[in-house]
């Protein structure tokens, strides 16, 4: 136990070891910013899948271990949709959840941000006309910003994040 | 033909009689039967002490507008050795019954409602008709991988119930959960039924994520149908795009170069490794010990920045193709490799220390979400969850693809089959994982690590492909089709065989213990539904 802590001691800090996004971080209107304003410094996020392949959720798990930490930015994860400020969808919809989608829409509370995350979510991938999918997500509900990438690496995630709450990250 | 191996030779004896045809096919035995004998042939080799065939794959294919025939294929895997055996029947014209197997070998219980749905054969008698992969929603008979149905049917929403199990009497009350639950994971529905605090029913609903992979993968050509493999599953896109290219390798009769066969193991080890550690954290942090979570996810976090840094992607999508592999790792980078892993190494073997004499911890571990192995055997588990209750399979040793035939390995076999077990054998496979890789750098062969690709395969032909992911068995069969596409593509994730068992797993335990069992399992929803 002892050696474990302090091996940890030794090493010091870990967050903030990743590499920097080199994409240019997605678009973000006003009106998404206006949107995150009214959340200050923080920013709770239920993540939806609606058929991902599972790769956005490993993303989007990597945002919050030591090294990408984004409690730090004060963005935290929500069990539930009534928790949460924002929702972050993955995946096409599929003709199975897309009820399920409308569903968690309706329980946000407003002005709930709606994030697209993925390829996928965009616009389909690789499914688009499949009969077992329903279209891109904003095809269902209105979409503030769209972070591309198969899967977006957890770094571009952060930088569209902190874009939209209009932070940048600490040097 | 090859001569046939003694056993399988004995169960054609045993049949001559009834067998309708025989072929040997990449040396599997495929045995053709008439339909009604199917169920006692089945269960013989299922239950003959000196068999114990385990059913690890049944499916249907569509042979239509070729021959006016639905062909249903059950494969085998025999005990001890792992010799795989096909049995195959064939339903002529409109037939669309066939009779079950389900009351006698309960792996193929949602087999058979998956090609009652996808395909719309019935199978008669058996115990469960409720549709598995077609929501309530979805219009009556639309069966989407008949080769009538066309891939980009706009399905049209229709009114419907679904019929859960309930249990009814005094103080029993039902908690359902899903499809959206928890905190960052894929969409499925949990239904427990309790009575106090344990868990007295759990029926486990899912598919929600169902893309239609299958049917894609019909309109995409033989080479390019890696891109779709990749994202079966994200967290195994290299185990299944392996396990497709070798599929398509095959019906190609292409070698692939020996370096391509090293790195590819290197690869896919890599993948085992970062999810695995990821599991062992995330299993601790489900009985509250946040300290490996923090330490594992920073292990796996390395190691998928590493990825990033050697193929150009955390997933290693785009790595593998047809006739190899596209990214090649010069020695300073197999260096690099090593010393990254000696430094985790390092880390892990302290927290493992520490983890199992962690009182508080163990006692969360021991005895939680018991999968007996009669249960594991019936239902033919696989992988981790099998292992962990002494189920000895393992594809890498069994049938030996890649370059694991040069390497040596030792598979871990726990038998109690508790959470503990589970997190167990993922902690030996994480030492097992490092060994193979250092075997690999030191072994491995120069030359190309891709070639180019002119032969082709004629309509009909198929192949069969297994590979040992970090989960399980991933197994792929790929018929061809004309003009280099693809006929058909059986896409068996572990996740489709094992999700059953959870339920037994969840029963007599209480709720709050489930996440920790759900997790110890950490099965694909994604790569269930397809």
């Amino acid at each position: 136990m002892f050696r474990i802590i302090k091996k940890s001691l030794k090493k010091g800090l870990v967050t903030g070891q990743y590499p920097e996004s080199v994409t240019p971080v997605p678009a973000v209107s006003d009106a998404a910013r206006n949107k995150a304003k009214l959340f200050h410094r923080s920013l709770t996020i239920r993540e939806v899948d609606t058929g991902s392949c599972n790769g956005c959720e490993m993303e989007m798990n990597a945002l919050m271990n030591p090294m990408y930490d984004a409690e730090r930015f004060g963005i935290h994860i929500a069990a539930s949709p009534r928790h949460a400020d924002a929702l972050v969808v993955t995946g096409p919809v599929t003709f199975n959840m897309e009820k399920s989608l409308k569903d968690v829409y309706r329980s946000t509370p407003e002005p709930r941000l709606i994030f697209a995350l993925g390829d996928c979510a965009i616009d389909c991938g690789m499914f688009k006309n499949s009969y077992a999918v329903t279209g891109p997500v904003e095809k269902h509900i209105p979409v503030d910003v769209k972070i591309p990438g198969c899967p977006p690496r957890p770094n571009e995630i952060l930088a569209a994040l902190l874009a939209v709450m209009d932070r940048r990250k600490k040097e | 033909m090859d001569k046939l191996n003694e056993r399988v030779q004995e169960i054609v004896n045993t049949f001559k009689d009834r067998l309708v045809d025989l072929e040997q096919i990449q040396g599997i035995p495929v045995l053709y039967f008439k339909k009604e004998n199917i169920l006692e042939i089945a269960a013989y080799l299922h239950k003959t002490p000196s068999l114990r065939g385990t059913l690890s794959l049944q499916w249907a294919v569509d042979l239509n507008p070729v021959k006016p025939v639905h062909r249903i294929y059950y494969l085998f895997s025999l005990e001890s050795g792992g010799d795989w055996l096909i049995l195959a029947v064939d339903l002529m014209e409109k037939d669309r019954l066939f009779p079950s197997i389900t009351p006698k070998i309960q792996a193929a219980k949602w087999y058979e409602r998956e090609i009652r749905d996808m395909v719309g054969l019935i199978p008669v008698g058996h115990p469960d008709l409720r549709r598995l992969v077609r929501h309530e929603h979805w219009p009556k008979g639309t069966h989407v991988l008949k080769k009538d149905f066309p891939w980009n049917t706009v399905l049209e929403r229709k009114e419907g119930t679904y019929s859960y199990r309930h249990i009814e009497g005094e103080g029993v009350f039902e908690v359902p959960v899903g499809p959206i639950h928890a905190g960052i994971i894929e969409p499925g529905h949990f239904r427990f039924s309790v009575a106090g605090e344990p868990i007295m029913q759990l029926e486990i609903r899912l598919f929600w994520k169902h893309r239609g992979i299958e049917k894609v993968f019909e309109n995409l050509s033989l080479i390019n149908g890696v891109s779709l493999a990749e994202k079966v599953s994200g967290d195994t896109s290299f185990g299944h795009s392996l396990c497709y290219c070798q599929a398509v390798e095959s019906l190609l009769s292409v070698e692939v170069p020996p370096r391509a066969e090293y790195l590819r193991t290197l690869f896919l080890e890599l993948e085992r490794l970062h999810n695995h550690i990821g599991d062992v954290g995330a299993i601790c942090n489900d009985a509250a010990y946040a300290l490996a979570l923090a330490h594992c996810s920073q292990m796996k976090e390395q190691i998928m920045q590493l990825l990033d840094r050697l193929a150009g992607h955390r997933f290693l999508r785009g790595v593998n193709r047809v006739g190899g592999v596209a990214v090649d790792l010069d020695s300073s980078q197999l260096d690099g490799i090593l010393a990254e892993l000696a430094k985790i190494e390092e880390v892990f073997k302290d927290l493992t220390e520490i983890l199992f004499v962690n009182a508080s911890l163990i006692d969360r571990l021991e005895t939680t979400g018991v999968l007996k192995e009669q249960t594991a055997r019936d239902y033919g588990v696989l992988g981790v969850a099998g292992r962990a209750s002494n189920i000895n399979r393992d594809v890498r040793r069994d049938h030996p693809f890649a370059a694991y035939r040069h390497l040596s390995l030792k598979v871990p076999l726990y038998q109690y089959g508790d959470v503990r077990a589970r997190v167990r054998v993922r902690v030996d496979e994480i030492h097992e994982s490092l060994s193979i890789i250092r075997q690999v750098c030191r072994q491995i062969p120069k030359g190309p690590a891709s070639i180019e690709i002119f032969s082709s395969a004629p309509a009909g032909k198929w192949a069969l492909s297994a590979v040992e992911g970090w989960r399980g068995e991933i197994l792929y069969f790929v018929m061809a089709g004309e003009n280099g596409g693809i006929h058909r593509c059986k896409v068996r994730d572990p996740s489709f065989v094992n999700w059953p068992v959870l339920q037994y797993a969840a029963l007599g335990n209480i709720i709050p213990d489930f996440p920790l069992i759900n997790k110890s399992f950490n099965l694909s929803y994604a790569g269930n539904d397809l």
